[in-house]
């Protein structure tokens, strides 16, 4: 046998199975986004409208589903950033013998069930929550802030579950620096803070880059945490797919959303490796 | 030669980021022991009963059962199909390899929700919804790119001579495989397959459009109790897993050096 004939012999199977069980399925939901839906008929065969997408552009409440959205993966992807930056930096240049633990206190998080940690954020966050009695009790507030079910809550139990991805993606960039530039500079006269900004931080862009990407990514197709601090009212737009799915059966309704949401994904992802690229080639 | 080591205020901003990380997962652990059903600081009163039960709810032990075979299984197909597949594009012997393994790993890309809605309408019109196959194929779908990727990984840094010297001393492809290029890829091959055991085991967004009553999973079942509002038991569930992850985490550790492939 040829070597290329057992290469594809050895790929085929996978090849197989994803185009049958991943390929086909999303390609079928380009038909059903442009049905008509009658409630309580469900989808009209046959029928073609591009109602679905339009209403995304112009409906109110799907335009505030879309930028709540846009706004909370924007805030996550900066929080995680300012968060993650020192974190990043005490693994690779605090003291070696450290490091492993460090690490391994920021994959624990990672590795643990994301609904876990979620309730983890209910039980803190909740009308009679940790936070709330503890403000309570010491006498700081007279009733219950409200954490959950707003962006206060999205916001504080999202950027607590994409930090670990964003902090090793910077301790990777930092890690790959060459460290006597810093040195250079420092021992040329730059201050500490002179240094951070023109050496150390131009530096690990790609890797700013990369984990602000991904988190943005995963903060947009979130569901499980923003359905769990956010409760059926305070929608995002994986929520409300889900909700046009398993609630309303409005199939066509819920394919439009998704292929927006992918088209977003897909968007950022495609625009920041051009981005990257230009700026490898400027170099 | 001077290193910038991070000053006073770094170290203190990032110890406070690394508590805030372990915050949740602490809370979780207490509300477990807790008497009353919302937890209070200092916790009142300290019990078991949620561990009780729990561990005596049919419906959670079910649901435990339904995750762990689901995981084992999705893991394994995936492991199969995955590193026959990275064996083969890492050699480039086929024309676009680059294009097949972006391919390949493209579930990761697409949301998890709506990769559940795809397959939810398509395993709905063909008619196998409902069958616990199905739910298998959809976790190999969303488990195989961390075993591909991580297998990738491990096969780049292979020197392909010990593999040649292996053929040379008359050892045919499969042997090969197995007593020198296996064994050597092996922390690539633990770290994505672990990757692809917790993926499997926390899936929520692709399971809950897939899976039938019976067929509930860990996650789903504390997903949608929780819906109904905050319950100890399932901060006994909780912390059962949770100390189930720390261990699983120590021996991967241990045995691979995990965290350089996280």
């Amino acid at each position: 046998m040829t070597p290329r004939r057992s290469a594809w012999l050895l790929v085929s199977p996978l090849l197989l199975v994803l185009t049958l069980a991943f390929f086909v399925p999303l390609l079928l939901l380009i038909p059903t986004s442009f049905r008509e839906y009658l409630p309580g008929q469900g989808m009209v065969p046959g029928s073609f409208t591009l109602e679905n997408y339009a209403r995304i552009l112009t409906d109110g409440y799907y335009l505030e589903v879309v930028l709540r959205t846009l706004v909370l993966g924007v805030a996550v992807t900066v929080i995680c950033l300012l968060m993650g930056y020192p974190v990043a930096y005490l693994i690779v240049r605090g003291n070696p013998r450290w490091r492993l633990a460090l690490t391994l206190l920021v994959i624990f998080p990672l590795m643990l069930n994301l609904v876990v940690r979620s309730f983890g954020w209910i039980v803190l966050l909740s009308n009679r929550g940790i936070v709330n009695n503890l403000l309570t009790d010491i006498g700081l507030i007279a009733t219950p802030l409200k954490l959950m079910f707003n962006m206060t809550g999205l916001l504080i139990g999202l950027s607590h579950i994409y930090l670990p991805f964003m902090v090793l993606m910077l301790v990777a960039a930092l890690q790959n620096m060459p460290r006597d530039v810093e040195a250079a500079a420092s021992s040329l006269g730059s201050s500490r803070t002179h240094v951070f900004w023109s050496v150390t931080l131009p530096l690990t862009a790609p890797g700013i880059i990369s984990g602000s990407i991904l988190v943005f990514v995963l903060t947009i197709s979130a569901l499980v945490t923003p359905r769990m601090l956010g409760g059926p009212s305070y929608q995002v737009m994986a929520t409300l797919i889900y909700d046009e799915y398993m609630q309303l059966l409005d199939w066509p309704s819920g394919s439009a959303l998704s292929f927006a949401l992918v088209s977003m994904t897909l968007l950022i992802i495609w625009g920041s490796s051009r981005l990257t690229r230009k700026w490898a080639g400027l170099a | 030669m001077t290193t910038l080591h991070p000053t006073r205020s770094v170290t203190a901003i990032a110890l406070l980021v690394l508590a805030f990380l372990q915050i949740p997962v602490l809370v979780v652990i207490l509300a477990s022991f807790s008497e009353t059903s919302y937890l209070t600081i200092p916790p009142q009163g300290v019990t078991l009963k949620w561990y009780e039960a729990v561990l005596s709810d049919p419906t959670y032990l079910r649901a435990i059962k339904n995750s762990l075979i689901l995981a084992c299984a999705s893991t394994a197909i995936s492991l199969v199909l995955g590193v026959a597949a990275a064996y083969a594009l890492f050699r480039r012997v086929l024309p676009g390899s680059e294009a097949i393994t972006s391919l390949l790993i493209s579930p990761l890309v697409v949301p998890s929700v709506v990769v559940g809605v795809a397959m939810l309408q398509y395993f709905t019109l063909t008619g196998f919804r409902g069958s616990f196959m199905v739910l298998i194929i959809a976790h190999v779908v969303i488990t195989v790119p961390y075993i591909l990727r991580s297998v990738l990984a491990s096969l780049s840094g292979l020197d392909l001579s010990v593999e040649e010297a292996a053929r040379c001393l008359g050892a045919n492809g499969f042997t090969t495989f197995r007593l020198v290029t296996l064994p050597l890829i092996k922390p690539g091959l633990v770290a994505g397959a672990l990757f692809a055991f917790v993926t499997s085991m926390e899936n929520v967004p692709v399971t809950i459009f897939l899976a039938s009553a019976k067929q509930t999973t860990l996650p789903i079942l504390i997903f949608s109790s929780v819906e109904m509002g905050v319950n100890p038991s399932v901060a006994a569930i909780s912390t059962l897993l949770i100390v189930a992850t720390a261990l699983v985490l120590l021996v991967a550790e241990r045995w691979t050096g995990f965290h350089k492939f996280a």
